[in-house]
Parts: structure tokens; sequence; C-alpha cells
């Protein structure tokens, strides 16, 4: 980060800055002693500030209609992720449509920059940056996700369907 | 005018038989062959001007002089494989007249030396299959086919073989692996199969009508043959008419007789008197001609060409304006698009794609962009492929689009047929 | 040699080849899918269209044969609109599914894309619906929705393996490769297909999805399957070794090799492998370092006379490693006790008329020519006749153990000497057996060192360290340096070691993807 400074003696004396500043604060506090619906800030975590839906938060592993996995385990964003924090083991689904699935599906969150390239390689709409911001852990607590946790956490009440369905490409000849 | 010459006995059922066919002086000409030499019959149907009447025009004589002198066998084979939509001629020349095609194959045969003809005959041509065979039967039991023909020390053995229905099998090399026993595919060119053909030897391919016609050019002479015709299109042509005229049937006339002659003359007119509207000229790959361009139109390879269309086959297909455009082109490209053998992926994907933007136009959910899509696609796949099929898919594409244009971007706009329209309410 | 310009550049080639191989020569961009050099001509993509001076129409190059003078381009505006267009076509129905497809990366459809093509599709019709994951035998898979029918592998079978399995059937844009009555492809040559497959049409069975192919690196290296030393390129990442294609070598195997060959990378990766030296004491295994082992098997060895130490070798290592390990045999420990172990010697002269020998060393013929030199040699045989002469005895184990059917009879006929000191770089439940003052030395594979194997033709092939599976595992050359005594100057390795360890190499290449 580099400082701008300003030539001359008189930007040299401290004295009149920290003045200005002590005022500024004064004046702020007095303000919201009488406005206190109107306080900017949050007592968190008693209280806790609604993001938008937009956010780009916690990792989402998209399902399809029937609840499986929308995934297809292409790797795409494995290999877009600057942190290298997505692991995936791929395997042959039972289903010739399908093909190809993740059996294994981690994200290392603590490794995570939550940059988004991951939702933005994703040719499926597999996985989403949802607006959960919140996960606390303690000591030991595994921060490294799975399928069970990124798709299927009680918050996401049985999956987010994906908005990409093969199926009704496939019917429609794409 | 119609001329009578491979045609002047196709009236009289006798022909079809041996006996009757010596009756109206057959196997004259194979005698008067025999005392010529291979070289003088085949420098005389080059001074003929013959050209090959199977779609491509190529000179004849110069196809046989081809021929690599290397001692190796050689094989001549009848290209009967008629498929194109509108084409009957060889059907009628196979029926009729038999032992005419027997003697022109001989004589052939005898000029570029070969001891092995095939006839290819379509797997549909039931009859004159059963014609040819029974023909080929009276030839052999009578020494006219065999060891020793006519004690002139030439021998020759002729077989049929039956095709499988398939429209590419008309193409010389797709015949030839079709004869081997393979995929009736293309082979690629070069080599050509006059120097690498039927297994791997020098083969030549003639059509039906070319192979008959060189009975009449020994017979009467180069110079009686070209009495007929136009300077660069020798002899007579026989043309199969169909559509919408009086009279539909083969006809002979010498080549660059004009094409509204034929059709008002020789068919009788337009059926119920109704207004030409536009003629394909030479087989359904062969561009259409609208009315205008057809009353200056002669029936010969120059004129056609000149007029951006081909003589082809001669199937002549007359379209009065009862008829819808669109729907013809997409019955004409379900044919190509059924046919195409799939080898070259222009052709293969081509096809299919011109054909599924044509159904959607006419099933209603077309887009105006898909005419100039139609354009370009056929544009990209003409001359892009080993075998002419998908030329000859592109072209009535372009043709149709260019000539009638309104009618496709009425079809899409409105969903329905502009002249179906307009009979409905005339 | 007919001169001709390509693209206003002159070039000379030899007479009679095709336009297509003087662009090659050239080193050119020329697209192309059905050509292949090792295989006949199709001309069916219709792909490699050229413009030559004075023919107005587009030649295709495959099949265009060179004359003197030609003058001929491929960078104009209408080869640039026939090359796209015929992309274009090649691409309608094809089912772009590239994020499930094994082929992606190395896929001919998307390179030529990348370099020819960058345009929106203009198909909006449905696409033609085909099967998917045909189960083609043992080791391919079919796609034949993804297949742009360029029929490389109908002509591989047709030509090289002749066994004519593959067919296309079907025509038009129905048209499918397959075989008759969905036979299996079971000859021994089947993944070559997949290799040559510029689509992701046909996949390998064993590599189906285990990486994708960006994650891998490639090395040429030798393959060790068998006696024909087929060269062969070897695709690795820092999980190990994944898959093993061929690589052109006109002298050896062309462009092809066989099934069995490809399967060599099993014994090399970690699974599979002695991690750790070990040695048994007072009837106790002690795992240590490789290094260690080495060198109390060198003082271990030392007590013992010359006469009483036998030294078995197998092919299965390369000639500078064989000549030290000899020479350290005959000139230090001084004996001449040299056997060759040979397995399967019977069928050593099979040959299947293409690659794939009887032969499963490597290197028979290195070992030969250095038992020769040293004027040592003899067969196990002669050393079970005499077993009870010897105390100790050097075996230079095999590397891949799978050939080596005897193995378990080999060790436990060795339980009864004093000492045995073992060089194997794949583990075995059998060494378990082996008696007291026992030593295993964990060796280096193939694809981990240096050094020179002759193959059965006599053509000594150079093999190059391709990557580091173990960092433990010591060549014969330092083992036996070891044994000797010496320390071994380990901080080269490391540093490669960490090399590998700390590096992404990956994150660097992204961007040329």
């Amino acid at each position: 980060m580099s400082i701008v400074k300003k030539p001359g003696a008189i930007a040299n004396w401290y004295l009149p800055g920290i003045l200005i500043g002590m005022i500024f604060t004064l004046k702020k506090m007095i303000y919201n002693l009488f406005h206190k619906d109107k306080m900017p800030t949050l007592n968190y975590p008693e209280e806790k500030y609604e993001y938008s839906p937009r956010f780009k938060g916690q990792h989402v592993l998209t399902v399809k209609k029937d609840g499986s996995i929308r995934c297809t385990a292409c790797m795409l964003c494995a290999t877009n992720c600057p942190a290298q924090c997505i692991k995936i083991v791929a395997s042959e689904h039972e289903d010739p449509t399908v093909e190809k699935y993740p059996i294994n599906y981690e994200i290392d969150v603590l490794r995570c920059v939550y940059c988004g390239f991951c939702e933005e390689a994703c040719p499926v709409d597999a996985i989403r940056m949802g607006p959960e911001w919140q996960k606390p852990g303690a000591n030991g607590f595994n921060f490294t996700y799975d399928i069970q946790e990124l798709a299927y956490r009680p918050q996401l009440k049985g999956g987010i369907e994906s908005r990409l369905d093969e199926k009704e490409r496939h019917d429609f000849g794409i | 005018m119609e001329i009578k010459l491979l045609s002047e006995h196709y009236d009289k059922k006798e022909f079809q038989s041996l006996q009757g066919y010596k009756k109206y002086g057959g196997y004259e000409t194979l005698k008067k062959a025999f005392s010529m030499k291979p070289e003088q019959i085949i420098s005389e149907v080059k001074d003929s001007g013959l050209r090959g009447r199977g779609g491509a025009g190529f000179p004849t004589g110069m196809k046989w002089s081809f021929l690599p002198q290397n001692g190796e066998p050689r094989y001549l084979l009848c290209n009967a494989d008629e498929g194109e939509p509108g084409t009957f001629k060889d059907r009628l020349m196979m029926e009729r007249a038999p032992h005419q095609l027997i003697e022109g194959m001989i004589i052939s045969a005898y000029a570029i030396n070969s001891a092995k003809s095939y006839i290819y005959v379509r797997g549909e041509y039931n009859y004159p299959i059963k014609v040819l065979e029974t023909a080929l039967r009276e030839a052999y039991d009578s020494g006219l086919l065999g060891k020793n023909i006519l004690g002139s020390g030439f021998n020759h053995d002729m077989d049929v073989y039956r095709g499988a229905g398939a429209y590419i099998c008309g193409e010389e090399t797709g015949m030839i692996s079709s004869l081997e026993g393979k995929k009736g595919q293309p082979k690629l060119k070069p080599p050509f199969p006059a120097i690498k053909g039927y297994l791997g030897k020098p083969t030549i391919v003639n059509n039906v009508e070319t192979l008959a016609a060189v009975k009449y050019i020994i017979r009467d002479g180069a110079k009686a043959y070209r009495k007929h015709g136009t300077e660069k299109s020798a002899g007579s042509k026989l043309f199969s008419i169909s559509g919408n005229v009086n009279k539909p049937g083969t006809y002979e006339v010498a080549l660059g007789y004009p094409l509204m002659d034929l059709i008002n003359n020789e068919c009788g007119g337009m059926k119920n008197g109704r207004k030409l509207k536009a003629v394909i000229p030479g087989g359904s790959s062969a561009p259409i001609l609208t009315a205008e361009e057809v009353q200056k139109t002669t029936m010969d390879y120059e004129c056609l060409a000149q007029m951006g269309s081909m003589l082809g086959s001669g199937a002549i297909i007359v379209m009065d304006d009862s008829n819808c455009m669109v729907d013809l082109l997409k019955v004409t490209l379900h044919f190509y698009h059924h046919e195409s053998c799939g080898q070259c992926t222009p052709c293969r994907e081509g096809t299919g794609w011109i054909h599924k933007i044509v159904s959607n136009i006419v099933s209603g959910e077309g887009r105006l962009q898909d005419i100039d899509l139609l354009e370009k696609i056929s544009k990209q796949m003409m001359g892009r492929t080993i075998c002419a099929l998908s030329d000859a898919a592109a072209m009535p594409t372009l043709g149709f689009i260019t000539k009638f244009r309104d009618e496709f971007e009425f079809y899409v706009r409105e969903g329905r047929s502009k002249v179906k329209e307009v009979m409905a309410h005339a | 040699m007919p001169k001709l310009t390509l693209n206003g550049k002159e070039i000379e080639v030899p007479a009679g080849s095709t336009i297509i191989e003087a662009y090659k020569q050239l080193d050119e961009p020329i697209a192309h899918y059905c050509w292949h050099p090792g295989l006949s001509i199709a001309g069916v993509c219709r792909l490699c269209v050229v413009e030559i001076e004075g023919n107005p129409r587009l030649q295709i190059a495959c099949n265009t044969q060179i004359q003197e003078g030609m003058v001929v381009n491929n960078n104009s505006e209408k080869v640039k609109t026939a090359v796209k267009w015929g992309l274009d076509f090649h691409l309608i129905n094809h089912p772009l599914d590239c994020p499930i497809c094994d082929q992606a990366g190395e896929c001919e459809l998307q390179n030529q894309y990348m370099e020819f093509g960058k345009y929106d599709p203009e198909m909006a019709e449905p696409k033609v619906k085909k099967r998917k994951v045909v189960d083609l035998g043992e080791r391919v898979v079919l796609d034949t929705e993804r297949c742009i029918l360029c029929s490389r592998c109908v002509r591989f079978t047709n030509e090289v393996s002749k066994t004519n399995e593959l067919g296309i059937f079907n025509r038009g844009d129905r048209s499918e490769v397959g075989t008759f009555e969905d036979k299996p492809l079971n000859n021994k040559y089947s993944v070559n297909t997949v290799d040559i497959c510029p689509v992701g049409a046909l996949t390998s069975k064993d590599f189906r999805f285990k990486q994708r192919v960006w994650y891998l690196k490639n090395k040429p290296s030798i393959c060790t399957g068998c006696s024909t030393g087929c060269n062969v390129n070897v695709y690795y990442n820092e999980e190990g070794v994944f898959r093993v294609k061929p690589h052109y070598n006109k002298e050896v195997n062309g462009y092809w090799m066989c099934d069995e060959g490809r399967d060599i990378y099993k014994h090399i990766n970690r699974k599979s492998r002695m991690l750790r030296g070990r040695y048994k004491q007072n009837g106790v295994w002690c795992t240590t370092q490789a290094l260690e082992v080495a060198k109390k098997a060198g003082q271990k060895l030392s007590s013992f006379k010359g006469e009483e130490i036998a030294v078995l070798v197998t092919g299965q290592y390369t000639n500078e490693e064989l000549n030290s390990l000899v020479d350290y045999s005959v000139n230090k420990l001084g004996s001449k006790s040299v056997f060759h172990w040979k397995n399967n010697e019977n069928n050593w002269q099979d040959f299947d008329g293409h690659l794939i020998r009887g032969d499963k060393n490597p290197n028979t013929k290195g070992l030969q020519g250095v038992l020769q030199k040293y004027a040592v040699g003899g067969e196990w045989k002669e050393l079970e006749n005499q077993l009870s002469k010897f105390k100790a005895v050097v075996v230079a184990g095999p590397e891949n153990q799978s050939v080596y059917f005897d193995i378990k009879e080999k060790i436990e006929s060795l339980k009864s000497l004093e000492c045995v000191v073992w060089f194997t770089a794949g583990e075995n439940s059998n060494f378990e057996k082996l008696s007291d003052n026992s030593y295993l030395i964990p060796q280096k594979t193939s694809v981990e060192k240096n050094g020179h194997f002759t193959n059965h033709q006599g053509l000594t092939q150079k093999v190059e360290e391709v990557t580091t599976i173990l960092p433990e595992a010591l060549n014969l050359e330092e083992t036996v340096s070891l044994m000797l005594g010496n320390s071994l100057d380990l901080s080269i390795r490391d540093k490669q070691e960490m090399g590998v360890l700390k590096t992404n190499y990956f994150s660097q290449e992204r961007g040329s993807l």
C-alpha cells in the first residue's frame, strides 16, 4: 500500500490532524447516542447481517431432479482453482447417459480463497457459491468438506436443483 | 422430332428374344466388329463423339484409351444401377432389347480386349434381371458368349450382378466396391478405375445406353452417327420424361433438340393445360430450370451446361404451377440424406443437415436465416467429397433456392405453402 | 527429389510423397483427422484441403502426389473457409460432451477448433442420437456418438493387426463404428485404436476416468515388457505413472505397441513397490533406509570367501547396472559364479510376427554381452546342482515380477543359504520366507533411471529418467557402490525430489491449455 505524502513543513504537524479526527469521532458518538436505530454497526453474534443472495459464500453442489449429484467430475473446477483446494475422484456410472460422476468430491475450505472460479468454470451448473458465510469450527474440526456436506447439508433442505437437466437436454437433441 | 435409332424395334415383343433380335439384323454388327481391329473400333468410337450417357458425359473413346498397356486382365462393367430419381431409360432398354446391350458389350469388350464383363443391375429391377439372364443364356447357347465367339478367337464371359438397392452403387467406384463384395462406397480417385478398378485391375465402366450405342456406331460408322445431334454432342439420346405432361415416357431424340418441342410435341403438352413452372432436365441432381429458361434450352451437353444445369442421365421432370418447390426439395433431400454412404464428412453431415432444415421449414418451424444457411451449406458441400453425391444434393438445393426464393420465404413466414394457398383460392 | 512451394516456402521432398507429408516435413499446420502416417489413405475427413496453383478446385493434401514445381498453399481465404466448414460438419452431430469425455485435452476436434475454428455453431436442429458406452471387449469402450467416422481404427484392424474386427455399419449420418454383433475387440493390439482415435469415441478402460490428461506430463522411455524394446511415452504426474503410449521409432515398433506393454506402469507405481529396505536379523525383519541395508549387506558379504558367493542376474537391468554388478562380483568379491536367471526359456523365441516376443526381458542381449565380457555365466539349474557349495547369494531380481512365474519357488529354494542379498523393485510376500541375514534392497524401475537397454536385434537404446516414484530406491550402480563401503552423494537427488514435492508445475502450465 502506498501512502501519499504532502510536501511541506505543515504536513508534518500531527496535532491538528489528531484533533480533527477526535472532533469527528465525538460528533458521530453523540449522534449515535440519540439515533440508536440508525447505527450502521451490529452486535455480532447476537445480531446477524443478512447478505445479498448473490453473495459468494459457502460452496453448494447442486443435484438433479432425482436428488443425485449433478457434478460430472470433469475436473474443470479443480483445474481452474487457484488455491488447489478441490479434489475429485471420478468413476464410471451405471447409467450410460450419465457415464461419469464423482465418487469423492472434497473442498478444503481453509485453503479456499472464495474467488468463485470453480463456479465460473463449471459447464453444468454443478457447483455454486451460496449465501452462507458462517462456518465456525473448533480445533480439530474437519474443514475438508465432502459430498455429503457440500450437497446435502441440512441447511440446503435436500439439495439445490441444478438449472441444467441432462435428460431435458438429451430429449431436446443437444 | 423423335428418331428411331436405338429404340427402333422397342415396340416389338419378339425383339426381346435372340431369334427376334436376329430377325432385325442382330449380331450382324458383331461379325463386322470382329473383322475390324480393336484399335479401329476405339478410333471409330472416338470419331463418333459418343459421350457417356450415364450422367457425367465423359467421351467414351477417350475413356477407353486410358487403359494401361501392361498386359493385365481388364474388366468391362455395364452400369445398369439406374437409381437417379426420374430415370427409367435403362430399364426400358434392358427389358425390350437385352441383346442390343449384350451385342454392344461384346463389341466394346473386344475393343478394349477384356475377357470378362459384368452387368451391374439395380436390385429392384426384378423383371429386367430376368430378361437379361434369359438373354445371356440364349447368347451362351448359341455361341455368342464363351470361348471363341463366332470363330473369331475372342473369348468373353458375361455375368449379371444384382445390386442391393443403394443409389451410391451407381457411382463407378462405388459399384466396383460393391462388386468386390465390400460395402458400396466410392473409392478415392486417383487411381481411376481405368488404371486400378475391379480387383485392382484396369476397369472400364459404361452406362447401358453408351454400350448399346456402340453397336450402332460400328454398324453405321462414325459419320452416320454424327449426323444426329450437334457438333459436340453427337448422336441420339433416350430421355425419360415424367411429371405433369400428358404423355410421360421414354423418347429418343437427337441431342440438341429443343426442350419445349419435346414437351409439346412428343409428350403432348402440359397435363390439364396447366402453366409450365419448371423443369429438372437431367435427373434430380441437376439444377432446376425455370419456365423462361426452358424456352431457350436445347437438350445437349453444352447448352445445359451454359444454363447452369446438366444433361445428366436424361431424366426430365416437368413441373406445373401446382407444384410446391419447398415440398419438392424436401422429397429430393430426403432421398440424398437416405442414400449418402457416410464416408466423407461434408456429404454425410451436410445432406442430413440440409434435409433437417428443409423439413423444419415444411413443418412450419423454419427461420428466415435458414434459407441463407442452406445456401452456405450447399456451397461448402460442392466439390468437397470423393464422389459427386454431395454435389448432387447441393446443386438442386442451390437451384431451388436461388430460383424460387419467394416460395421459401413465404413458407418460413407463414408456415404454409404459397402454391397450395394460390391453388386453394383459384 | 521434386521441389515444390508450400505456403511460399520452397521444399524438397522424396519422390512419391504426398502434399500432407510435405506439410509435416515442413512442420506447417494442416488440419486432418483421417490421415495417419502408419495407415492407408482414406481421404474422408476432407479437412486437409489445399489450393494448388492452376487447379480451380480445392484438393485434399493426403491423396495428392507431389509433382515437380507445384505451388501449394493452405492459408488462403478459400481454404480457411473450407476448413472451417469441414470442422463444422464434423461438429454438428458431435455430442460435445467434453466434460465427461476422457479425450478432452488431447482431442483433435478441440485442437483443430482452437486452431482453425472458433465460431458459433449454426446448427439448430436436433442431433443424431447413437449408442453410448458400448463395451468393446477387455480394454476398449466405444462411444459412437462422439465418433467422427475417420475410419482410422477400422483401417488399423484391417491393415496392422489384421484381425478385421471393426467396421462401419449403416450409411449416411446414421453410420456407426462397431464390431459385428458387438463381438469383443480382443486382439493383442486393441488399445492402439484408442491412441489413433482423434476424438473420444474409443477410450481405454484401463485409463478411463483415472486422470484428466492435462494433469499428466509425458517423457519418452523404453517398454520393458519384452525384448522388442518398443519406444514409449510414459504419462505421469506426482501421483505416479498412469499410462504408456507408443512413440514412433521406425527401427523398432513403428507407431504401435502391444496391449501387454501398456500394463508395465502397474509394477512401476508405488502400490506394488518395495517402499523401504529390509533385513532379517535374529528372526526379526527390520525396516530401514535402502542405503543402510545396502551397506549392511556389503559388510556381510565381505565376510565370505569369493567361492562361497553366487550372483544371480536377470535381464531386467540396464547395461551399465549389469556391468557394475558383474564387475563387483568378479573383481571385488572374487566370485566367478555368475548365473543368468531365465524365465520361461522354452518360449523365448516366440514371436507373433508383429511386436510381441516370448523373451519378456528388455535387456537379455545386453546381459549376455556383459557376461561374455567377463567370461562368466551359467544357468539357474547349475546353481541348484551345486547350491551346497555356496553360503551367500546375491540376486538382481526382476523388476517385472509378473512374467517370472517361478519367483516363489526360487525364493524358497534359497532359504537354506546363510545370506541372501536380493535387489528388487517390487514387493513380494514370499520374501518373508527368507532366512536370517537376508537383505532386501529397493531398486529403481526403468522410468526412474538412466541407462541403456539392448533389444533382441542388438539395438542399444537409451532410457532416461522420467520421474521419481520412490525417492528412496537405488539403482544397481548406487547399490554396488554402497556395498563397497562408499558413501552416496544424495544432495543432487534430494534437490530433485524436493522439486517434485514443492513446485506445482501444473499451475504454470494452465494458460497453455
